[in-house]
């Protein structure tokens, strides 16, 4: 019994340890300088702007991350673990930023043209782990806002942060009722549909489809699937609807274990009506759980609806409903809209395949970028408060993928989403098919919130 | 005593004293930001003194003290958060809660021991995670659970704010500082705390049942007392790193306390040199340099292999020096003494425990 055996045991578990406990970290880069505060918020003439740093902000940084021509901005995505698919998202981000570069920069409202350097931090969808990288992009690199950020918990996570250092996080990659709040948190912006505006395009058409409708819900054990199943409710509630709910069901996406025994169980539950809202790829797993014998209407995540996420459900996405808000990369008919075909020849430029430009997500980081590219297109005054509130003051604007003919509007802590017009579609031979035109439901989203 | 000369000094309090001064000046002349990373090695060493304590100079080995950690931390912020608890008194009840915890953990260490005490505490480790998970609607779960009290902004909208530790009014020093100073303090006491419990007569047992523990018990010593008491305040130590680290980071998920983590732990105890008491600091500087400071800098390439080269760095050092950097400083001393002539009687220097482990 001596501590040499012992000494021996414990480096090796020590080291099976740093084998099992591994996580990414990436780049560098020392930012340099402090932005001014010489700037404050744009005069926009009739109607005040929704920030002003100076009542805001402690210690307002307006230009932080802004040098020469050149503004760097970061993102926090997982480009490792379960939902590592979402990195493509990012790639989508870039892509925007380097065709841009490109061709010059983004001409700003202030006349000047702007590169745009994005810096990759990887959380792995940890919320855990997102304040320590966040903290670094903003301290350490400087950067002058996040744009497309990944995950609800992870954004949650630094939003408090974030506020107070009054840094812009721009086009969030997750639609959690949560950024409607913005009275609260003004420099939190969401780059998709809320959840809720989401699920009652659904709702609306299920609605005239089967109006009693005998629901089941699988949804993720976060802020993200909760979403759905407290939206469902309050539309039942408020609208009196004869559709009931028959079965709920969470799955956690850290357990590592699968949706097979919940989708299971919802099977049994006599449900016609199937809400997945499940993302990453559990969710197109789910629908190789289905049982042959349950063949219920099955709607998935917009989150999940991109053609990659369709072709890894093993040939069962047949049939599904899902809602969408832009043009459909991944869709015969819109590829053959200029915006799409913009996007396929930078992308292709950017050294992107098609099949991942047609996958769906590389589009949504494009928009997330595009989103950017607005609020820096719209504001005369080039700082962060500037981008912010010419992202809440939106008028009837039609950018990045947006479907023609539909527009946007925005208007600060009473309608802070962008992404408000959806419309419902069924997959049919490997294509989306509309079933239900767009619909706007501007201004209205804060109020589906459960 | 007083015929000590100035070079057994130097090797006796020098390390202590670098390590107080280099601390003390930190603070002054690092950002913010690198402060508020550094600061948290602080509870890291507080929780590798305890395991120390257990593992280095009692001879049980835990690998899951992470648990104790997120036990502590997730007692200090449920009452900060929840019932309003004052930062300091959340802090002693931590302890005092992992201290029990400990103790009930350590009871079967009294019929099993070596291997089989690692898998029931690997047991502990892989399973609070998920008791946390479980408890969702006290804990949070993995949505985490936020330290915050709540606050109106300048829009006049009550929002919720993480706590923080401020300074007194009067001591011109920023968060990060204050705090890192508060910490420092809080680790120079439990540091004296842990050497003078190692002096003293409980100390001494604990190391005759690690080295012997059949001859312990012929010679007095109380075998299960002590090895459930070690058990405990390793526990508590463990508990008080934690509570810290809740009170600076003011939110905490499930997932910072896994497994690998406890494993982490026990690696900052072993590169810093078992039974000695300056080792698990030292360790843990080790362990936050590379995290924190060469795993960022990595090439993306090497990422993915980052915890083999930390895997194999650890590997050599054991071959090069068993007794970790504490160990190989001893030696260092030891040697440089050896080749001057002695003007007494020849002491051992340093702690009572050799470095090189003793045999039975």
């Amino acid at each position: 019994m001596t501590t040499r055996p012992l000494r021996m045991l414990v480096a090796l578990l020590a080291c099976l340890a740093f084998v099992a406990a591994s996580c990414g970290r990436d780049d560098e880069a020392d930012g340099g300088g402090d932005g001014g505060t010489d700037t404050t918020a744009p005069a926009d003439g009739e109607s005040k702007p929704f920030i002003n740093p100076d009542e805001d902000c402690a210690d307002y940084q307006g230009t932080a991350g802004i040098s020469g021509d050149t503004i760097t901005v970061g993102t926090v995505r997982p480009a490792s673990g379960p939902y590592a698919i979402y990195d493509t998202v990012t790639k989508g981000i870039e892509a925007y930023f380097k065709a841009a570069n490109a061709k010059g920069g983004i001409e700003a409202g202030d006349g000047k043209k702007y590169k745009v350097n994005l810096l990759k931090e990887d959380d792995a969808y940890d919320p855990s782990k997102t304040p320590d990288l966040v903290k670094k992009l903003v301290e350490q690199d400087n950067v002058f806002a996040l744009v497309g950020d990944i995950g609800t918990e992870t954004n949650l996570a630094v939003r408090q942060y974030l506020n107070e250092k009054c840094v812009p996080n721009i086009a969030l990659a997750t639609g959690s009722t949560n950024w409607g709040d913005a009275a609260k948190y003004p420099w939190y912006i969401a780059g998709l549909p809320s959840y809720a505006t989401e699920a009652r395009a659904f709702l609306d058409y299920l609605e005239t489809t089967k109006p009693e409708a005998k629901i089941a819900i699988l949804a993720q054990n976060d802020d993200f699937g909760l979403a759905y199943g407290k939206v469902i409710k309050q539309y039942i509630a408020e609208t009196g609807s004869k559709m009931t709910i028959v079965g709920e069901e969470t799955y956690d996406p850290s357990s590592g274990g699968t949706t097979e025994g919940a989708t299971a169980k919802l099977a049994g539950s006599g449900a016609d009506v199937f809400f997945v809202g499940i993302g990453g790829t559990q969710c197109s797993k789910t629908l190789t759980f289905i049982p042959a014998t349950w063949k219920p209407m099955t709607y998935v995540s917009i989150t999940c609806s991109g053609k990659l996420s369709m072709s890894l459900a093993g040939g069962k996405d047949e049939g599904v409903y899902t809602a969408q808000a832009t043009l459909d990369t991944g869709s015969a008919a819109d590829q053959a809209n200029p915006k799409v075909q913009q996007l396929f020849t930078d992308g292709r430029a950017q050294g992107l395949t098609d099949s991942e430009l047609s996958g769906g997500i590389v589009a949504a980081g494009w928009g997330f970028a595009s989103i950017f590219a607005e609020g820096l297109k719209q504001t005369e005054t080039v700082d962060r408060a500037g981008v912010m509130n010419a992202l809440f003051s939106l008028d009837s604007a039609n950018f990045g993928l947006q479907r023609d003919g539909t527009t946007t509007s925005t208007d600060g802590g009473d309608d802070p989403w962008i992404i408000e017009s959806l419309r419902v579609v069924q997959r049919t031979g490997g294509d989306w098919t509309e079933v239900a035109p767009m619909t706007d439901y501007n201004g209205k989203s804060s109020s589906f919130a459960g | 005593m007083t015929d000590r000369r100035p070079l057994d000094v130097l090797f006796r309090y020098g390390p202590v004293a670098l390590m107080v001064v280099v601390g003390l000046v930190l603070p002054l002349t690092t950002s913010d930001y690198w402060l508020g990373r550094i600061l948290l090695w602080i509870p890291l060493a507080i929780a590798a003194l305890g395991l120390n304590l257990l593992t280095g100079f009692n001879g049980q080995i835990s690998v899951g003290h992470f648990a104790f950690y997120g036990v502590g931390a997730y007692t200090c912020g449920l009452l900060v958060a929840k019932w309003d608890w004052p930062m300091g008194l959340a802090v002693l009840a931590a302890v005092v809660v992992c201290f029990v915890v400990g103790v009930v953990v350590g009871l079967p260490a009294l019929r099993i021991k070596g291997l089989y005490l690692a898998l029931v505490t690997l047991a502990v480790a892989v399973l609070f995670p998920d008791l946390v998970k479980h408890f969702e609607s006290v804990t949070g779960g993995s949505s985490g659970l936020y330290i915050t009290t709540p606050e109106m902004n300048s829009r006049g909208v009550v929002v919720e704010r993480s706590i923080q530790i401020l300074a007194p009014e009067g001591i011109d020093l920023s968060t990060e500082q204050w705090t890192f100073y508060l910490y420092l303090a809080v680790a120079i006491v439990a540091f004296i705390v842990v050497r003078n419990i190692v002096h003293s007569r409980v100390g001494r047992s604990m190391i005759a049942i690690r080295d012997n523990e059949v001859a312990a018990e012929v010679n007095g010593v109380n075998v299960a007392a002590v090895k459930v008491f070690t058990f405990g305040l390793s526990s508590a130590l463990a508990g008080l790193g934690g509570a810290m680290f809740a009170l600076w980071e003011a939110q905490l998920f499930p997932q910072s306390f896994t497994l690998g983590f406890s494993l982490v732990l026990l690696v900052a105890v072993v590169v810093g040199g078992p039974a000695s008491v300056l080792g698990p600091a030292l360790g843990a500087i080790f362990v936050g340099v590379f995290e924190d400071m060469i795993k960022p800098e990595l090439p993306d390439e090497l990422s993915a292999v980052t915890p083999l080269i930390l895997g194999l760095s650890l590997v050599g050092l054991m071959l090069v020096a068993p007794g970790g950097i504490a160990g190989m400083a001893r030696q260092l001393a030891a040697r440089v003494q050896r080749s001057r002539p002695p003007a007494g009687p020849a002491k051992p220097s340093g702690d009572p425990i050799s470095t090189q482990p003793s045999t039975t």
